[in-house]
């Protein structure tokens, strides 16, 4: 007990948060380092490619709160039948790669496309910059409905009750009463999308839209290493910008307290399952239909259910260590402008494009010799990508903590080890939980950093998926497909049943019966 | 619609048919090929590990699943991946003083000029590149496929005499090209051509042409654009035109080739030993048998370069058509080709 209270104690985080920083910074440090002498100027860069990447960008970051804050506010908030359930589906598309989505909808929509060809009525076809928009957003709306779902569930209700007692309608009162509040979790869902709209490539090309990440891949591709991280340091730019204007937004500190629940009539609720249908439909049932499809004419072959294992269990390992690293991050960053700093770098990673990234962490993986291309060194590289989904939702809950109830602590006699574990722990545990969620499935849907750094033979969905992509075999992509869907899901129910201790009624409960018993 | 062909004949064969029964090869085999049986080799045993560049069509999956099959002793471990980022990775390992990988096969010709030049590559035996065609004998790597450049065309608008037979006259033509500039294979191509006619003239060449042309993601785009007459004539690679035809005989899509200049390039994936001595080194010897070499020609449609063994079948004689003989290691200068295109304005 008494270990725990020097453990806990709130000045270790700084140097806890600087190591960690340090880690998670270290691939950014590798592409520095391999970027000196860029043979390329940017100067014959086309401004249409900044302009392209730019639009894109901001079209789908837009969109992706356009869908994911009504999601978040559906799923935080309303008591629908089968529960966690709905939160499970619509989160699940974060880990189906966006370029097996770009595909299906390339594949069904169109003249001569799959939908056609059975119904035989003609639709739209999807490419350009619409396409690319549109895939984007269905692949990146979870980020803003996770995070966005964890700050309006640690706010407590009260104000809305109020608020209706005066006569404010119920959506007038989410919009005016409750969003607001939520911003923090809004903007960090954001900013993620936008990072992660920066850096992916499959998307644009398989649209045929022209962005930066092209002229980055050709570079890497004709083994211009130095001009690939060159350029990707250039994107990092951008990146900067945007970690600027998020860090403008911030929250203020609230009580806790507990959440809004509303009871909706069959009717509202047959209403709500109806709009959210499209979204499922499109993100997760689309791309399995299409493989399905595929299936049927080709036939199957050559999978192995043991890479759906390896998967899972990698993705929950890097989950659980990546909300380990957050916990100090986040901490250090709702307490002043040098922790803000530390968790602002930890975010540059997210922004490089996958392969160069990948590249990067080989670098890194090589001064640990003895961990190289092992399943330890695989996690940790998951951990120096994603750890800025962690930090994002852990701090966007963490600092709207209210500091009386920890001072009422202290007052009580609590030492910082009890106070984490009873007041802080359990009152971020929705942040935490997003948090893990979220690197769980990027971790899932991860693909260079596995091709290059797990342990050889060590074969993932994702990896099998890009294999088939590849090699034209489409039809063997619907078993890994569903399987990354089931996966995923049993994954989330796990995370989101660690939620249930959150619940602030519990933990008042707890901790009155601890009083009782002392 | 056509897709869904193409892969259908890709899918259609399996490990089986790499290494079918002696009875069933004698027929299809050429008596005068040089080439070594599978049933001359000496079995392998021992760990090996290979770094695949992604392979075409997925069939080399099924090349090195017939090669575990046959020998039970040998503990393949394989890391497949994008070809640059595991010549790469190759390059990182080296430097940090450490070997992963004992074989590195890659698609382009690019990848192991970059790992060539690291110095990290052991030589082949004289025995081992003797078997391959005299132009593709290399001490440090050995060619295992080729694929020749074409220009695909439309049937239903042109007629064979229609397409230029020199690269050089194709913007005066006056035909909507197809092109995939983005794509390792059309760079290498340009490469070749700055090689053959210089810096000036291929500019030119490109300048011109792009004012004509429409761009594609990939070769494949291409050669399905050609044949839904989006465009009359495409730059792409032999096989993705055979692919489509095999899957679909009444595409209308047909392959042109150019004489003795970049248009009609032979190209080539390879494979090259990092370590582990002989047990690599007999390995790449299995890839070099006539059974692999014909798989790859019936099933994937590339050219064997193994002497003396068939085209594979819609191929018309090598002879005739007069690929530029070019050293395909100097196709790794990709850095002038690349800063050309961008002056151009086409990439």
């Amino acid at each position: 007990m008494t270990r725990g209270r020097q453990v806990f104690r709130f000045p270790l985080a700084y140097p806890l948060a600087l190591g960690i920083a340090l880690v998670a910074v270290l691939p950014v440090m590798v592409l520095i380092i391999l970027a000196v002498d860029p043979a390329t100027s940017l100067d014959s860069l086309n401004a249409d490619l900044i302009i392209n990447t730019l639009l894109l960008m901001v079209i789908t970051v837009i969109g992706a709160l356009g869908i994911g804050v009504p999601l978040a506010l559906l799923t935080a908030y309303v008591q629908l039948p089968l529960g966690r359930l709905w939160l499970i589906m619509l989160a699940a598309p974060l880990a189906m790669p966006s370029y097996i989505g770009a595909f299906t909808l390339y594949a069904a929509f169109g003249s001569g496309g799959e939908i056609e060809n059975i119904t035989g009525i003609v639709t739209p076809s999807a490419s350009g910059l619409f396409g690319a928009a549109v895939v984007m957003i269905l692949y990146t709306y979870p980020f803003v409905l996770l995070t966005t779902r964890a700050s309006l569930l640690s706010l407590d209700a009260s104000l809305i009750h109020a608020a209706r007692t005066l006569g404010l309608p119920l959506l007038q009162c989410l919009w005016r009463v409750a969003l607001p509040r939520a911003i923090t979790g809004m903007a960090a869902g954001g900013l993620l999308v936008a990072l992660y709209t920066l850096s992916d490539f499959g998307t644009p090309a398989i649209m045929g839209l022209d962005t930066f990440t092209r002229v980055i891949y050709v570079e890497y591709n004709a083994f211009g290493l130095s001009q690939a991280a060159f350029l990707s340091l250039q994107l990092l730019t951008i990146v900067g910008l945007l970690l600027f204007l998020d860090s403008r937004i911030t929250a203020t500190p609230e009580r806790p307290g507990r959440s809004l629940m509303l009871w909706p009539s069959p009717g509202q609720i047959l209403c709500l399952i109806l709009t959210v249908l499209p979204v499922i439909g499109l993100t997760l049932l689309l791309p399995l239909a299409i493989f399905t499809l595929w299936l049927l004419r080709e036939g199957t072959g050559g999978f192995d259910v043991r890479y759906a294992w390896n998967s899972t269990y990698a993705s929950l390992l890097a989950a659980f260590a990546a909300v380990l690293a957050a916990l100090p991050v986040a901490h250090v960053a709702s307490r002043g402008a040098f922790g803000r700093l530390l968790e602002r770098v930890t975010y540059f990673g997210f922004g490089v494009p996958g392969i160069v990234m990948g590249t990067a962490l080989v670098y890194v993986g090589l001064q640990l010799p003895a961990l190289y291309q092992t399943l330890g060194l695989l996690v940790l590289a998951y951990v120096m990508r994603f750890l800025p989904l962690a930090v994002g939702s852990v701090r966007s809950t963490a600092e709207k903590l209210d500091s009386s109830l920890v001072k009422a602590a202290w007052v009580l006699g609590a030492g910082p080890g009890e106070v984490f574990r009873r007041i802080t722990l359990p009152l971020s545990m929705r942040g935490i939980v997003a948090g893990a969620a979220l690197v769980f499935l990027e971790g899932m849907r991860e693909l260079p950093a596995t091709l290059l750094l797990a342990p050889t033979g060590f074969e993932t969905l994702s990896t099998y998926l890009w294999r088939v992509y590849e090699a034209g075999y489409f039809g063997r992509a619907a078993i890994p497909g569903l399987l990354l869907v089931l996966m995923s899901g049993l994954g989330l129910a796990l995370m989101f049943s660690g939620e249930g201790r959150a619940e602030f009624a519990t933990v008042v409960q707890k901790t009155d019966t601890k009083l009782a018993k002392k | 619609m056509k897709r869904r062909h193409f892969v259908k004949t890709a899918a259609v064969s399996g490990v089986a048919a790499v290494f079918p029964g002696m009875a069933g090869l004698a027929a299809e085999t050429v008596a005068s090929s040089a080439a070594v049986s599978v049933e001359q080799l000496p079995p392998l045993s021992g760990e090996l590990t290979l770094y695949l560049g992604r392979g075409e069509g997925g069939l080399y999956e099924n090349v090195l699943q017939a090669i575990e099959n046959r020998n039970p002793d040998l503990n393949l471990s394989i890391r497949r991946g994008p070809t640059a980022a595991l010549a790469n990775a190759i390059v990182a390992e080296a430097e940090a003083g450490i070997r992963r990988a004992d074989l590195f096969w890659a698609v382009d010709s690019g990848a192991i000029g970059l790992v060539a030049d690291a110095g990290l590559v052991q030589t082949l035996p004289n025995d081992l590149t003797a078997q391959l065609q005299p132009t593709f004998r290399y001490s440090h790597w050995a060619p295992i496929t080729g694929r020749i450049r074409t220009l695909p065309f439309n049937t239903a608008e042109l007629t064979p005499g229609r397409v230029p037979d020199a690269i050089m006259e194709v913007p005066d033509s006056g035909l909507r090209v197809g092109w995939a500039p983005a794509y390792a294979a059309f760079q290498s191509f340009v490469t070749a051509m700055r090689l053959l006619e210089g810096r000036q003239a291929t500019a030119d060449w490109l300048q011109r042409t792009g004012s004509n042309a429409r761009d594609y993601a990939g070769e494949l785009g291409v050669v399905m654009a050609v044949e839904r007459g989006e465009v009359d004539i495409g730059f792409a690679n032999h096989y993705y035109t055979l692919r489509l035809k095999a899957g679909n005989p009444d595409a209308k899509v047909a392959l042109s080739f150019t004489r003795n200049d970049a248009g009609c390039l032979v190209n080539a994936s390879g494979i090259m030993a990092l370590g582990n001595g002989e047990l690599a080194v007999n390995f790449i010897r299995y890839l070099l048998t006539r059974e692999v070499q014909n798989y790859l020609s019936t099933e994937a449609y590339e050219i064997p370069l193994v002497d003396g063994l068939a085209l594979p079948s819609g191929l018309p004689d090598l002879k005739t058509v007069a690929p530029p003989d070019i050293d395909l290691t100097r196709l790794a200068d990709l850095r002038p080709t690349l800063d050309l295109m961008r002056d151009v304005g086409v990439l």
